[in-house]
């Protein structure tokens, strides 16, 4: 088929303001994560140039899913469904354990965590399902059935490991997508009314830490040796930047490492203090004009598989910054999410930047799908 | 061109730009108060939480757990903790450190004090982490830092626990000491501890650290610039660890080390009925209280080049060859293995001839003719050179092994040594040499290869005293939380079993007692009124043992050529309550020197006893010789 047939018109439209704002969040990040000076006891390199490694491996993948027509992805979405659920049973059953948590798959030199694959897979096979059942009516609560189950298995199985945000994240781009495509507003309440109900006994299933966290936020000085920590040394760390940081490499929270997961879930606070509010605002800037840009892709996208790809992928993006800063920022509840392209962490930047490979492959193919 | 571009079944393109126009108004939303809460955070409240990053207003500190105690087997407290208080400064910015040192030191010249360690400033200050200046300071200096605190921004007191070791080097070597996480320990991936986290380093400390660390605590406090506490705003407690309570009888313990004093050497004292270790003692020790705040380095050169080896545990490092203790197990060799019987006299004329090398008996005009009994008591060597020559050194291997010799004993201890007990295939493979019939004659009397700790040989007889069962030696009772529930019991744990006849054990039984208690037994120094002790001496030499680095070591030093004095014994002979093990390093005799010493081992044990005036009702061994004669 035209799958991989060249086409140079690939390469006259390709999405270079796309590619731009995400290389320059990803240099952002490198940079950050140069500050918070982590490096790991034994004499592997530092962390800033792990994260380059990963940054060079997820580009590749960019350019895999970028140049394969995305309706030929689509073929195969069921087949990269299953194998990212096959790897959630294989953490599940043999995992690898670290901080309490069996999240990731070992190959020796390197961890895979297969959670944060699925983040983008759910995307990719809810698209493909939605483009099989394309209705003209807004769907019933009962034709959602096979979607639904399609993200509760693996939103349970993150939530089992235990990593309650993935889960969470997981879930909430999904019911975003299903919104989206259109969903009829009796369905609507009864899902809304379905969910509430289930919230009480959800709680049961909570791990302790998870509780705490929760109540936690509610009222932070009320813990504040434990995730209350976080959140007090986070926003000093914020607060002390102040309209114009403290400068690169100055900031003593991040230096003197009051701040803990600085350079994953946290790292926003460790460019807040140094960056300070101009270096925040300019960073979120890029973010709106990435989600910004995202849509539009969605909105010029020829073909049904191409809007739901693109809304799903920029939903995920803006779903993920703002919880993370929300949480960063002391305004919801600590859960934990990484702030896409800064947070330190080879499986989420990897495919993060597949996920963008792919978004540029349907803002390039629309001026090819007009045949 | 909408249409033409065609979505053939689905919904219309206009309507998703419809939902496009809405998401994009909601993550407007959502974005813009981040936005203002980044405002927020940053301008409006951001001098604030300047203010309280500067100061640092928030500390973290960590509150290390008090130590177990360890306790006797009476529940006497040998290992405590007291407070220590250090001189601690916290870096502030804008003050000259130096200068500051310099201050604290002429408060200290007042009172004509100096500061204990004179090391510089650590080259990369960061300020908010503080510096230890001075460890386990006296009253005076806490009392003139506290009144000086206003000249000594930054300075202040911090009271932490350290070990107190009630009995000191009298029971060091089992106790054990503690010291700083070192780095090696700092990155064990199971480890979980903390840079300057205390820690077991040897001994008990050691080995049952994970049971006596407990848990740390911490604490949120709020300081200010001078870094004293204005508001505590959360704490965890630390958990104390758990109590351990040793098999050690403190007073026993105390006796054996007043017996044992002046001489280089061990002793042990097991009860034979459950392995449980009453005393146990090596001399010369050390003070485990040297090392609570990191022990100076001379004291530690001192400790390491003593060449009488203070901080090795000879009770159950010290290798020794046994000499004549180890004629109780050629005897029952011979007497199993049907090489001799009871009755079988070998005459002794002072010599044994083997080749062209002549063997010679300790007594210089020989014992006669004896039998086995007299051979023991006497302790002849020229009966044992004979019946060693017709068992060969591998039968004899065999029983040696089923007293328990050239095994590790499992003792709750770390740095335990197996000795050795040699076999023709071990001499192939280690010299790659066959064995030649004359190691087999050094054999027979505990010389040659032979090598056995304190501890073994207590553990061998004790499995005499109790008429065939080898316990492990048990050195922990159980260890217990602090508010006295146990958590974890040691059971009496039988390792072996001495498979000799009833006959043969009466017979031993019979001829260590004669030891001790008949006209021309070897062992009377041991003697008590009540004629309950049986025993066996040994005078082991120690030159001539070229393999062994140790005895070349001594070789140059004429005082060292002495022979190694040793004494094993159990009390009383019917029903045995308590086997000791004494070996004396360059002694002497072990008749003359060893058995004294554990005479009064005994006698502190049964004199305690009877003051008690508990009544034992314990009984566990038959009478040896019920089925008999």
């Amino acid at each position: 088929m035209i799958f991989l047939k060249y086409d140079r018109r690939i390469f006259q439209n390709f999405d270079w303001m796309l590619f731009a704002l995400v290389m320059s969040i990803c240099a952002i990040g490198i940079i950050n994560i140069y500050s918070t000076g982590f490096s790991l006891i034994d004499n592997r390199s530092p962390l800033y140039l792990k994260q380059l490694q990963w940054i060079m491996l997820g580009l590749s993948l960019m350019l895999v899913t970028f140049l394969i027509d995305y309706r030929a992805i689509n073929q195969a979405a069921y087949i990269i469904y299953a194998i990212s659920i096959a790897s959630l049973v294989f953490v599940a059953l043999f995992g690898h354990t670290a901080n309490g948590a069996q999240r990731w798959i070992s190959f020796g030199f390197l961890l895979f965590q297969p959670s944060e694959l699925m983040k983008v897979t759910i995307i990719i096979a809810l698209a493909r399902y939605f483009d099989d059942h394309k209705s003209n009516e807004p769907y019933l609560l009962r034709e959602l059935f096979v979607p639904f189950l399609m993200v509760i298995v693996p939103g349970v199985l993150i939530l089992k490991q235990p990593d309650l945000g993935t889960a969470l994240v997981t879930i909430i781009v999904s019911a975003s997508i299903v919104l989206f495509i259109g969903m009829n507003w009796k369905s609507i309440l009864i899902a809304v009314a379905s969910v509430l109900a289930m919230l009480p006994l959800a709680w049961l299933f909570l791990k302790d830490y998870q509780k705490d966290r929760l109540l936690t936020f509610l009222s932070p000085e009320s813990d504040p040796l434990g995730t209350g920590y976080h959140i007090i040394q986070s926003m000093i760390a914020i607060g002390s930047g102040g309209f114009l940081g403290k400068g690169f490499l100055k900031g003593s929270q991040t230096q003197l490492k009051f701040l803990p997961e600085q350079q994953t879930d946290f790292v926003f606070s460790v460019f807040a203090e140094e960056w300070g509010f101009v270096g925040g605002l300019v960073l979120m800037l890029m973010f709106i004009s990435l989600i910004i840009w995202g849509l539009k892709i969605a909105w010029h996208s020829k073909d049904l598989l191409g809007t739901i790809l693109a809304f799903g992928i920029t939903a995920l993006i803006a779903w993920q910054v703002v919880i993370n800063m929300g949480m960063v920022l002391g305004m919801i509840p600590v859960v934990g999410i990484p702030l896409p392209f800064l947070s330190y962490g080879g499986s989420a930047i990897v495919t993060l930047l597949g996920a963008i490979g792919l978004l540029m492959n349907v803002s390039v193919r629309r001026f090819i799908l007009q045949r | 061109m909408e249409k033409q571009c065609g979505l053939r079944n689905g919904p219309e393109p206009a309507e998703f730009r419809q939902r496009l126009k809405i998401v994009l108004i909601l993550i407007g939303l959502l974005l813009s108060m981040l936005l203002v809460r980044l405002w927020y955070l940053q301008v409006i409240k951001g001098d604030e939480l300047k203010q309280r990053s500067e100061n640092n207003a928030v500390r973290f500190r960590i509150i290390q757990p008090l130590r177990g105690l360890i306790m006797d087997r009476n529940g006497a407290v040998v290992v405590d903790n007291r407070p220590s208080f250090d001189v601690l400064y916290m870096p502030t910015k804008g003050i000259n450190h130096e200068l500051l040192l310099q201050r604290l030191k002429d408060i200290y010249k007042t009172k004509t004090l100096e500061i204990s360690s004179d090391r510089p400033f650590p080259k990369t200050i960061k300020p908010y982490l503080p510096v230890r200046l001075e460890k386990n300071v006296s009253m005076e200096k806490v009392a003139l830092v506290e009144t000086n605190v206003l000249d000594l921004p930054g300075v202040y007191i911090e009271v932490t626990p350290v070990r107190l070791y009630l009995d000191g080097e009298m029971i060091a070597p089992i106790t054990g000491y503690t010291g700083e996480v070192s780095q090696r320990e700092l990155e064990e991936p199971e480890g979980d501890y903390l840079s300057g986290d205390i820690t077991g380093k040897y001994g008990i400390e050691k080995v049952l650290d994970p049971h006596i660390r407990g848990s740390r605590g911490n604490e949120l406090v709020e300081v200010n610039a001078f870094g004293k506490v204005i508001k505590n705003l959360g704490r965890i407690d630390p958990v104390s660890g758990s109590n351990i309570v040793l098999t050690i009888d403190a007073q026993l313990q105390k006796a054996a080390w007043e017996a044992l004093a002046g001489l280089a050497g061990a002793a042990v004292a097991m009860d034979p009925r459950d392995g449980s270790i009453l005393a146990m003692v090596s001399s010369p020790s050390f003070d485990p209280n040297l090392f609570n705040s990191g022990i100076a380095r001379d004291e530690w050169e001192k400790l390491q080049k003593n060449p009488l080896k203070p901080l090795s545990n000879k009770a159950i490092s010290g290798q020794y060859p046994p000499g004549s203790i180890y004629k109780l197990i050629v005897a029952a060799a011979a007497l199993e293995e049907g090489s001799v019987n009871p009755d079988t006299k070998i005459f002794c004329n002072g010599s044994f001839e083997l080749g062209n090398r002549s063997y010679r008996c300790w007594k210089k005009h020989g014992h006669g003719s004896v039998n086995l009994h007299r051979a023991l008591v006497e302790s002849c060597d020229v009966y044992f050179y004979t019946v060693g020559k017709m068992l060969g050194v591998d039968k004899i291997a065999k029983y040696a092994k089923m007293f328990g010799l050239g095994d590790l004993t499992g003792i709750e201890l770390d740095h335990e040594r197996k000795g050795l007990v040699p076999t023709r295939d071990w001499k192939l493979a280690r010299m790659k040499e066959p064995w030649q019939l004359g190691e087999t004659i050094s054999i027979s009397i505990g010389q040659g290869f032979n090598l056995a700790t304190p501890l073994q040989l207590v553990q061998a007889y004790s499995s005499l005293a109790s008429g065939g069962t080898r316990w492990r030696p048990l050195l922990v009772q159980r260890i217990e939380l602090s508010n006295g529930s146990i958590t974890k019991e040691y059971l009496p744990e039988k390792t072996g079993e001495l498979k000799l006849s009833q006959q043969t054990m009466a017979v031993l039984n019979r001829a260590l007692w004669g030891v001790v208690n008949e006209p021309g037994g070897t062992g009377a120094a041991a003697r008590r009124p009540y004629a309950d002790v049986c025993g066996k001496t040994g005078t082991s030499q120690v030159i001539g043992l070229p393999q062994n680095d140790k005895a070349r070591r001594q070789k140059k030093i004429a005082a060292f050529h002495k022979d190694h004095a040793l004494f094993v014994c159990y009390a009383p002979m019917k029903n045995p309550e308590i086997a000791i093990a004494v070996v004396a390093e360059n002694a002497g005799g072990g008749g003359a020197v060893a058995a004294p010493i554990a005479r009064k081992i005994l006698n502190a044990y049964f004199d305690a006893k009877r003051k008690e005036k508990t009544d034992q009702v314990a009984v566990i061994i038959p009478p040896a010789d019920q089925t008999g004669d």
